[in-house]
Protein backbone atom coordinates (compact mmCIF):
# COMPACT_ATOMS: atom_id res chain seq x y z
CA UNK A 1 0.00 0.00 0.00
CA UNK A 2 2.82 2.37 0.93
CA UNK A 3 4.52 1.68 -2.44
CA UNK A 4 1.31 2.52 -4.32
CA UNK A 5 0.94 5.83 -2.43
CA UNK A 6 4.62 6.70 -2.97
CA UNK A 7 4.45 5.88 -6.71
CA UNK A 8 1.25 7.91 -7.11
CA UNK A 9 2.77 10.84 -5.23
CA UNK A 10 5.88 10.75 -7.46
CA UNK A 11 3.67 10.55 -10.57
CA UNK A 12 1.56 13.57 -9.60
CA UNK A 13 4.57 15.59 -8.37
CA UNK A 14 6.34 15.15 -11.70
CA UNK A 15 3.15 15.86 -13.63
CA UNK A 16 2.68 19.13 -11.70
CA UNK A 17 6.35 20.00 -12.18
CA UNK A 18 5.97 19.56 -15.95
CA UNK A 19 2.72 21.57 -16.17
CA UNK A 20 3.90 24.63 -14.25
CA UNK A 21 7.54 24.84 -13.13
CA UNK A 22 8.97 23.22 -16.28
CA UNK A 23 6.21 23.96 -18.76
CA UNK A 24 7.20 22.66 -22.20
CA UNK A 25 6.36 25.90 -23.99
CA UNK A 26 7.08 28.64 -21.46
CA UNK A 27 10.39 27.36 -20.07
CA UNK A 28 11.81 25.30 -22.95
CA UNK A 29 9.91 26.55 -26.03
CA UNK A 30 9.21 22.93 -27.00
CA UNK A 31 6.76 22.61 -29.89
CA UNK A 32 6.40 26.37 -30.17
CA UNK A 33 6.72 26.38 -33.99
CA UNK A 34 3.69 24.07 -34.23
CA UNK A 35 1.87 26.15 -31.60
CA UNK A 36 2.12 29.39 -33.59
CA UNK A 37 1.03 27.55 -36.75
CA UNK A 38 -1.92 26.10 -34.85
CA UNK A 39 -3.05 29.59 -33.84
CA UNK A 40 -3.48 30.59 -37.47
CA UNK A 41 -4.86 27.22 -38.62
CA UNK A 42 -8.66 27.21 -38.56
CA UNK A 43 -8.84 23.63 -39.91
CA UNK A 44 -7.16 22.06 -36.85
CA UNK A 45 -8.94 22.07 -33.50
CA UNK A 46 -6.64 23.06 -30.62
CA UNK A 47 -8.50 20.69 -28.29
CA UNK A 48 -8.12 17.69 -30.58
CA UNK A 49 -4.47 18.49 -31.24
CA UNK A 50 -3.76 18.88 -27.51
CA UNK A 51 -5.57 15.64 -26.65
CA UNK A 52 -3.73 13.73 -29.38
CA UNK A 53 -0.41 15.16 -28.24
CA UNK A 54 -1.08 14.11 -24.62
CA UNK A 55 -1.96 10.56 -25.71
CA UNK A 56 1.15 10.31 -27.91
CA UNK A 57 3.31 11.72 -25.14
CA UNK A 58 2.13 9.14 -22.60
CA UNK A 59 2.28 6.19 -25.00
CA UNK A 60 5.80 7.09 -26.15
CA UNK A 61 7.13 7.13 -22.57
CA UNK A 62 7.60 3.36 -22.01
CA UNK A 63 9.01 2.73 -25.50
CA UNK A 64 11.44 5.64 -25.22
CA UNK A 65 12.42 4.74 -21.64
CA UNK A 66 13.24 1.18 -22.67
CA UNK A 67 15.05 2.26 -25.86
CA UNK A 68 16.97 4.93 -23.92
CA UNK A 69 18.14 2.42 -21.32
CA UNK A 70 19.29 0.04 -24.10
CA UNK A 71 21.51 2.66 -25.78
CA UNK A 72 22.74 4.25 -22.52
CA UNK A 73 25.88 2.02 -22.25
CA UNK A 74 26.91 2.66 -25.89
CA UNK A 75 29.74 5.09 -26.63
CA UNK A 76 27.89 6.68 -29.57
CA UNK A 77 24.57 7.12 -27.73
CA UNK A 78 24.43 10.88 -28.40
CA UNK A 79 24.58 10.16 -32.12
CA UNK A 80 21.87 7.48 -31.92
CA UNK A 81 19.37 9.37 -29.75
CA UNK A 82 17.21 11.02 -32.45
CA UNK A 83 16.96 7.80 -34.49
CA UNK A 84 16.08 5.60 -31.51
CA UNK A 85 13.58 8.02 -29.98
CA UNK A 86 12.01 8.83 -33.32
CA UNK A 87 11.59 5.09 -33.89
CA UNK A 88 9.68 4.95 -30.56
CA UNK A 89 7.47 7.84 -31.70
CA UNK A 90 6.92 6.12 -35.07
CA UNK A 91 5.75 2.91 -33.37
CA UNK A 92 3.24 4.88 -31.28
CA UNK A 93 2.00 6.88 -34.29
CA UNK A 94 1.49 3.68 -36.29
CA UNK A 95 -0.43 2.13 -33.37
CA UNK A 96 -2.65 5.21 -33.03
CA UNK A 97 -3.22 5.30 -36.78
CA UNK A 98 -4.20 1.61 -36.83
CA UNK A 99 -6.65 2.08 -33.93
CA UNK A 100 -8.24 5.14 -35.56
CA UNK A 101 -8.39 3.36 -38.92
CA UNK A 102 -10.37 0.50 -37.36
CA UNK A 103 -12.66 2.70 -35.22
CA UNK A 104 -14.92 3.69 -38.11
CA UNK A 105 -17.67 5.30 -36.00
CA UNK A 106 -15.37 7.45 -33.81
CA UNK A 107 -16.31 11.17 -33.74
CA UNK A 108 -13.68 13.45 -35.38
CA UNK A 109 -11.95 10.34 -36.77
CA UNK A 110 -10.94 12.04 -40.01
CA UNK A 111 -9.47 15.06 -38.20
CA UNK A 112 -7.63 12.82 -35.73
CA UNK A 113 -6.10 10.75 -38.55
CA UNK A 114 -4.70 14.00 -39.97
CA UNK A 115 -3.49 15.17 -36.55
CA UNK A 116 -1.60 11.96 -35.60
CA UNK A 117 1.52 12.76 -37.69
CA UNK A 118 1.40 16.46 -36.71
CA UNK A 119 1.35 15.55 -33.02
CA UNK A 120 4.01 12.85 -33.41
CA UNK A 121 6.49 14.89 -35.44
CA UNK A 122 6.55 17.59 -32.79
CA UNK A 123 9.51 18.84 -30.81
CA UNK A 124 7.39 18.76 -27.63
CA UNK A 125 7.20 14.94 -27.79
CA UNK A 126 10.86 14.34 -28.68
CA UNK A 127 12.04 17.15 -26.37
CA UNK A 128 10.18 15.73 -23.36
CA UNK A 129 11.62 12.27 -23.97
CA UNK A 130 15.12 13.77 -24.21
CA UNK A 131 14.62 15.75 -20.97
CA UNK A 132 13.47 12.55 -19.19
CA UNK A 133 16.67 10.79 -20.31
CA UNK A 134 19.09 13.65 -19.54
CA UNK A 135 17.59 14.00 -16.05
CA UNK A 136 17.73 10.19 -15.53
CA UNK A 137 14.04 9.86 -14.59
CA UNK A 138 12.65 6.48 -13.53
CA UNK A 139 9.76 4.99 -15.51
CA UNK A 140 7.19 6.33 -12.99
CA UNK A 141 8.74 9.79 -13.03
CA UNK A 142 8.85 9.69 -16.83
CA UNK A 143 5.13 8.83 -17.03
CA UNK A 144 4.25 11.72 -14.71
CA UNK A 145 6.54 14.14 -16.55
CA UNK A 146 5.20 12.97 -19.94
CA UNK A 147 1.58 13.51 -18.91
CA UNK A 148 2.38 16.88 -17.31
CA UNK A 149 4.33 17.99 -20.36
CA UNK A 150 1.39 17.14 -22.63
CA UNK A 151 -1.05 18.96 -20.31
CA UNK A 152 1.33 21.92 -20.07
CA UNK A 153 1.41 22.12 -23.85
CA UNK A 154 -2.40 22.00 -23.99
CA UNK A 155 -2.52 24.80 -21.40
CA UNK A 156 -0.17 26.92 -23.53
CA UNK A 157 -2.12 26.18 -26.73
CA UNK A 158 -5.40 27.17 -25.06
CA UNK A 159 -3.93 30.35 -23.55
CA UNK A 160 -2.63 31.43 -26.95
CA UNK A 161 -5.70 30.43 -29.00
CA UNK A 162 -7.92 32.17 -26.40
CA UNK A 163 -6.06 35.42 -27.08
CA UNK A 164 -6.11 34.91 -30.86
CA UNK A 165 -8.86 37.47 -31.54
CA UNK A 166 -7.23 40.12 -29.38
CA UNK A 167 -3.86 39.48 -31.01
CA UNK A 168 -5.46 40.27 -34.38
CA UNK A 169 -6.79 43.62 -33.14
CA UNK A 170 -6.40 46.65 -35.39
CA UNK A 171 -4.97 48.53 -32.39
CA UNK A 172 -1.76 46.50 -32.75
CA UNK A 173 0.76 48.06 -35.19
CA UNK A 174 0.61 46.24 -38.53
CA UNK A 175 4.20 44.92 -38.39
CA UNK A 176 3.49 43.28 -35.01
CA UNK A 177 0.24 41.55 -36.06
CA UNK A 178 0.35 37.74 -36.32
CA UNK A 179 3.57 35.95 -35.38
CA UNK A 180 5.51 38.84 -33.71
CA UNK A 181 2.78 39.76 -31.23
CA UNK A 182 2.10 36.06 -30.52
CA UNK A 183 5.78 35.62 -29.60
CA UNK A 184 5.74 38.72 -27.38
CA UNK A 185 2.52 37.44 -25.72
CA UNK A 186 4.07 34.00 -25.05
CA UNK A 187 7.14 35.76 -23.65
CA UNK A 188 5.01 37.81 -21.24
CA UNK A 189 3.13 34.65 -20.14
CA UNK A 190 6.49 32.91 -19.61
CA UNK A 191 7.62 35.83 -17.42
CA UNK A 192 4.42 35.53 -15.38
CA UNK A 193 5.16 31.84 -14.79
CA UNK A 194 8.74 32.63 -13.72
CA UNK A 195 7.16 34.95 -11.15
CA UNK A 196 5.63 31.93 -9.43
CA UNK A 197 8.29 29.30 -9.95
CA UNK A 198 11.58 31.05 -10.67
CA UNK A 199 13.59 30.06 -13.68
CA UNK A 200 16.35 27.54 -14.20
CA UNK A 201 16.18 25.44 -17.33
CA UNK A 202 18.17 22.21 -17.48
CA UNK A 203 19.16 21.50 -21.07
CA UNK B 1 17.56 45.15 -61.90
CA UNK B 2 17.28 42.92 -65.00
CA UNK B 3 14.27 43.27 -67.28
CA UNK B 4 13.19 39.64 -66.79
CA UNK B 5 13.24 40.11 -63.00
CA UNK B 6 11.28 43.36 -63.30
CA UNK B 7 8.64 41.68 -65.47
CA UNK B 8 8.37 38.81 -62.99
CA UNK B 9 7.86 41.26 -60.10
CA UNK B 10 5.21 43.23 -62.02
CA UNK B 11 3.43 40.04 -63.11
CA UNK B 12 3.34 38.34 -59.70
CA UNK B 13 4.98 40.21 -56.77
CA UNK B 14 3.83 37.51 -54.33
CA UNK B 15 5.60 34.74 -56.26
CA UNK B 16 8.82 36.75 -56.47
CA UNK B 17 8.80 37.38 -52.70
CA UNK B 18 7.96 33.73 -52.03
CA UNK B 19 11.22 32.59 -53.69
CA UNK B 20 13.37 34.84 -51.49
CA UNK B 21 13.88 32.71 -48.38
CA UNK B 22 16.57 34.98 -46.96
CA UNK B 23 14.85 38.34 -46.52
CA UNK B 24 11.37 38.76 -48.04
CA UNK B 25 10.09 35.29 -47.06
CA UNK B 26 12.46 34.29 -44.26
CA UNK B 27 11.26 30.92 -42.83
CA UNK B 28 11.40 32.18 -39.24
CA UNK B 29 10.00 35.67 -39.66
CA UNK B 30 7.19 34.84 -42.08
CA UNK B 31 6.31 31.23 -41.21
CA UNK B 32 7.48 30.80 -37.61
CA UNK B 33 9.71 27.77 -38.27
CA UNK B 34 12.61 26.63 -36.09
CA UNK B 35 11.61 28.78 -33.11
CA UNK B 36 12.63 26.52 -30.20
CA UNK B 37 16.43 26.68 -30.72
CA UNK B 38 16.19 30.41 -31.46
CA UNK B 39 14.29 31.19 -28.27
CA UNK B 40 16.26 29.02 -25.84
CA UNK B 41 19.74 28.64 -27.29
CA UNK B 42 20.48 31.66 -29.47
CA UNK B 43 21.73 33.55 -26.42
CA UNK B 44 25.24 34.14 -27.73
CA UNK B 45 27.04 34.47 -31.03
CA UNK B 46 28.95 31.23 -30.45
CA UNK B 47 25.79 29.17 -29.76
CA UNK B 48 24.19 30.70 -32.84
CA UNK B 49 27.16 29.72 -35.03
CA UNK B 50 27.08 26.12 -33.71
CA UNK B 51 23.34 25.87 -34.39
CA UNK B 52 23.74 27.42 -37.84
CA UNK B 53 26.46 24.87 -38.66
CA UNK B 54 24.19 22.02 -37.49
CA UNK B 55 21.29 23.28 -39.64
CA UNK B 56 23.61 23.81 -42.62
CA UNK B 57 24.86 20.23 -42.40
CA UNK B 58 21.44 18.69 -41.74
CA UNK B 59 18.94 20.55 -43.87
CA UNK B 60 19.92 19.99 -47.51
CA UNK B 61 21.03 16.31 -47.27
CA UNK B 62 17.99 15.30 -45.20
CA UNK B 63 15.63 17.18 -47.52
CA UNK B 64 17.13 15.49 -50.60
CA UNK B 65 16.99 12.04 -48.97
CA UNK B 66 13.38 12.60 -47.87
CA UNK B 67 12.48 13.95 -51.31
CA UNK B 68 13.78 10.75 -52.95
CA UNK B 69 12.14 8.38 -50.46
CA UNK B 70 8.82 10.25 -50.35
CA UNK B 71 8.34 9.50 -54.06
CA UNK B 72 6.95 6.17 -52.80
CA UNK B 73 4.00 8.10 -51.27
CA UNK B 74 3.80 11.29 -53.32
CA UNK B 75 1.34 14.14 -52.79
CA UNK B 76 0.37 15.74 -56.10
CA UNK B 77 -2.23 18.34 -55.05
CA UNK B 78 -1.59 21.53 -53.10
CA UNK B 79 -4.87 20.89 -51.28
CA UNK B 80 -5.30 17.10 -51.26
CA UNK B 81 -8.57 15.30 -50.48
CA UNK B 82 -9.05 14.17 -46.84
CA UNK B 83 -8.89 10.48 -47.91
CA UNK B 84 -5.49 11.04 -49.56
CA UNK B 85 -4.19 12.82 -46.47
CA UNK B 86 -5.40 10.00 -44.21
CA UNK B 87 -3.44 7.49 -46.27
CA UNK B 88 -0.28 9.44 -47.11
CA UNK B 89 0.39 11.97 -44.36
CA UNK B 90 1.73 9.54 -41.73
CA UNK B 91 4.03 7.59 -44.09
CA UNK B 92 5.39 10.87 -45.44
CA UNK B 93 5.92 12.24 -41.91
CA UNK B 94 7.84 9.08 -40.96
CA UNK B 95 9.96 9.30 -44.13
CA UNK B 96 10.91 12.90 -43.34
CA UNK B 97 11.57 12.19 -39.63
CA UNK B 98 13.71 9.10 -40.29
CA UNK B 99 15.63 10.80 -43.12
CA UNK B 100 16.67 13.63 -40.80
CA UNK B 101 17.56 11.21 -37.98
CA UNK B 102 19.70 9.12 -40.38
CA UNK B 103 21.51 12.20 -41.69
CA UNK B 104 22.08 13.24 -38.04
CA UNK B 105 24.12 10.02 -37.59
CA UNK B 106 26.66 11.38 -40.07
CA UNK B 107 26.40 15.03 -39.00
CA UNK B 108 26.98 14.54 -35.25
CA UNK B 109 30.63 13.33 -35.56
CA UNK B 110 31.40 16.28 -37.85
CA UNK B 111 29.93 18.76 -35.37
CA UNK B 112 31.78 17.00 -32.55
CA UNK B 113 35.04 17.36 -34.47
CA UNK B 114 34.35 21.05 -35.18
CA UNK B 115 33.15 22.21 -31.77
CA UNK B 116 34.23 19.50 -29.25
CA UNK B 117 32.78 19.82 -25.77
CA UNK B 118 31.15 23.19 -26.58
CA UNK B 119 28.55 21.14 -28.42
CA UNK B 120 27.22 19.98 -25.03
CA UNK B 121 25.89 23.50 -24.42
CA UNK B 122 23.26 22.88 -27.13
CA UNK B 123 21.77 20.12 -24.92
CA UNK B 124 18.53 18.56 -26.14
CA UNK B 125 18.09 21.20 -28.86
CA UNK B 126 20.65 19.62 -31.18
CA UNK B 127 18.92 16.20 -31.49
CA UNK B 128 15.56 18.00 -31.43
CA UNK B 129 16.43 19.71 -34.72
CA UNK B 130 15.51 16.42 -36.41
CA UNK B 131 11.78 17.06 -35.87
CA UNK B 132 11.80 20.85 -36.31
CA UNK B 133 9.23 21.94 -38.92
CA UNK B 134 12.08 23.85 -40.61
CA UNK B 135 13.51 20.49 -41.70
CA UNK B 136 10.35 18.39 -41.98
CA UNK B 137 7.53 20.74 -43.06
CA UNK B 138 7.52 19.36 -46.63
CA UNK B 139 5.82 16.13 -45.53
CA UNK B 140 2.42 17.79 -45.76
CA UNK B 141 3.16 19.65 -49.01
CA UNK B 142 3.17 18.70 -52.67
CA UNK B 143 6.01 16.43 -53.91
CA UNK B 144 9.11 18.45 -54.92
CA UNK B 145 11.96 17.62 -57.30
CA UNK B 146 15.52 16.99 -56.10
CA UNK B 147 16.69 20.20 -57.78
CA UNK B 148 14.07 22.23 -55.93
CA UNK B 149 14.91 20.44 -52.67
CA UNK B 150 18.58 21.48 -53.01
CA UNK B 151 17.87 25.04 -54.11
CA UNK B 152 15.16 25.73 -51.51
CA UNK B 153 17.17 23.92 -48.82
CA UNK B 154 20.20 26.13 -49.44
CA UNK B 155 18.15 29.34 -49.41
CA UNK B 156 16.32 28.33 -46.22
CA UNK B 157 19.66 27.46 -44.59
CA UNK B 158 21.07 30.90 -45.41
CA UNK B 159 17.91 32.67 -44.18
CA UNK B 160 17.78 30.70 -40.93
CA UNK B 161 21.52 31.02 -40.24
CA UNK B 162 21.39 34.76 -40.83
CA UNK B 163 18.56 35.22 -38.34
CA UNK B 164 20.21 32.87 -35.82
CA UNK B 165 23.49 34.79 -35.80
CA UNK B 166 21.71 38.15 -35.72
CA UNK B 167 19.49 37.13 -32.80
CA UNK B 168 22.40 35.44 -30.98
CA UNK B 169 24.51 38.62 -31.20
CA UNK B 170 21.62 40.92 -30.18
CA UNK B 171 20.73 38.76 -27.16
CA UNK B 172 24.36 38.39 -26.11
CA UNK B 173 24.78 42.16 -26.26
CA UNK B 174 21.53 42.82 -24.36
CA UNK B 175 22.12 40.16 -21.70
CA UNK B 176 25.88 40.31 -21.19
CA UNK B 177 27.05 43.46 -22.98
CA UNK B 178 29.34 41.42 -25.27
CA UNK B 179 29.34 40.23 -28.89
CA UNK B 180 31.22 36.96 -29.56
CA UNK B 181 32.75 37.39 -26.10
CA UNK B 182 34.13 40.90 -26.75
CA UNK B 183 32.91 43.61 -24.37
CA UNK B 184 30.76 46.23 -26.13
CA UNK B 185 28.79 47.90 -23.35
CA UNK B 186 27.33 47.13 -19.95
CA UNK B 187 24.46 44.56 -19.91
CA UNK B 188 21.33 46.36 -21.10
CA UNK B 189 18.60 43.76 -20.52
CA UNK B 190 19.71 40.65 -18.58
CA UNK B 191 16.27 39.06 -19.18
CA UNK B 192 17.20 38.67 -22.87
CA UNK B 193 19.29 35.64 -21.92
CA UNK B 194 16.23 33.72 -20.66
CA UNK B 195 13.61 31.97 -22.84
CA UNK B 196 10.98 34.61 -21.93
CA UNK B 197 13.37 37.32 -23.10
CA UNK B 198 14.07 35.21 -26.17
CA UNK B 199 10.37 35.20 -27.10
CA UNK B 200 10.09 38.96 -26.64
CA UNK B 201 13.33 39.92 -28.44
CA UNK B 202 12.51 37.53 -31.31
CA UNK B 203 8.97 38.97 -31.53
CA UNK B 204 10.33 42.53 -31.78
CA UNK B 205 13.01 41.47 -34.28
CA UNK B 206 10.34 39.73 -36.42
CA UNK B 207 8.19 42.89 -36.39
CA UNK B 208 11.12 45.09 -37.47
CA UNK B 209 12.14 42.54 -40.13
CA UNK B 210 8.56 42.35 -41.46
CA UNK B 211 8.26 46.14 -41.65
CA UNK B 212 11.58 46.37 -43.56
CA UNK B 213 10.54 43.48 -45.85
CA UNK B 214 7.23 45.22 -46.63
CA UNK B 215 9.11 48.46 -47.46
CA UNK B 216 11.61 46.58 -49.66
CA UNK B 217 8.76 44.80 -51.44
CA UNK B 218 6.95 48.06 -52.14
CA UNK B 219 10.20 49.62 -53.40
CA UNK B 220 10.96 46.65 -55.69
CA UNK B 221 7.41 46.65 -57.10
CA UNK B 222 7.62 50.39 -57.83
CA UNK B 223 11.09 50.13 -59.40
CA UNK B 224 10.08 47.11 -61.49
CA UNK B 225 6.93 48.94 -62.69
CA UNK B 226 9.05 51.98 -63.74
CA UNK B 227 11.60 49.78 -65.50
CA UNK B 228 8.95 47.86 -67.44
CA UNK B 229 7.31 51.18 -68.44
CA UNK B 230 10.65 52.58 -69.68
CA UNK B 231 11.34 49.45 -71.74
CA UNK B 232 7.82 49.51 -73.21
CA UNK B 233 8.27 53.21 -74.09
CA UNK B 234 11.64 52.50 -75.76
CA UNK B 235 10.13 49.66 -77.81
CA UNK B 236 7.21 51.87 -78.85
CA UNK B 237 9.65 54.66 -79.89
CA UNK B 238 11.73 52.19 -81.95
CA UNK B 239 8.66 50.90 -83.72
CA UNK B 240 7.44 54.46 -84.34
Amino acid sequence: MKDVVTTSAVFFNYALLAVFAQNAVFTRALGVSRLVQLVGDDRTSSWLFGMQLCITQILVTPFAWYAGSRIAPLANRAQLRPLVYFASIAVVCLLEHAVLWMAKGLPHRSALLRIVPLAGLNSCVLGTVLVERTQSFTLGQSFGFGLGSGLGYVLAVLLVTEARHRLRSKAIPEAFRGLPITLVYVGVLALAIYGFTGHSVIL
Amino acid sequence: MRRATAELIVKDPGKFAHHDRVFLNNPVVMQGMGLAPLVVLATSGQNAVMLAAAVALLLVPSRVLACLLSRLVPLYDEDPAPETLQKKLLPRALVYGFSTAVVYLAVYPILNMLFGTSLLSLGIYLPMLTVEPLLTYRFGRVQETVRKAVSKGLRITVGYALLLVLLGCIREWLAAGTVFGMAVSRPVLPMAGMPAGGFIVLGVLCAVWRALAAKRRAYLTKEAGNLVDVHSQKEADREG
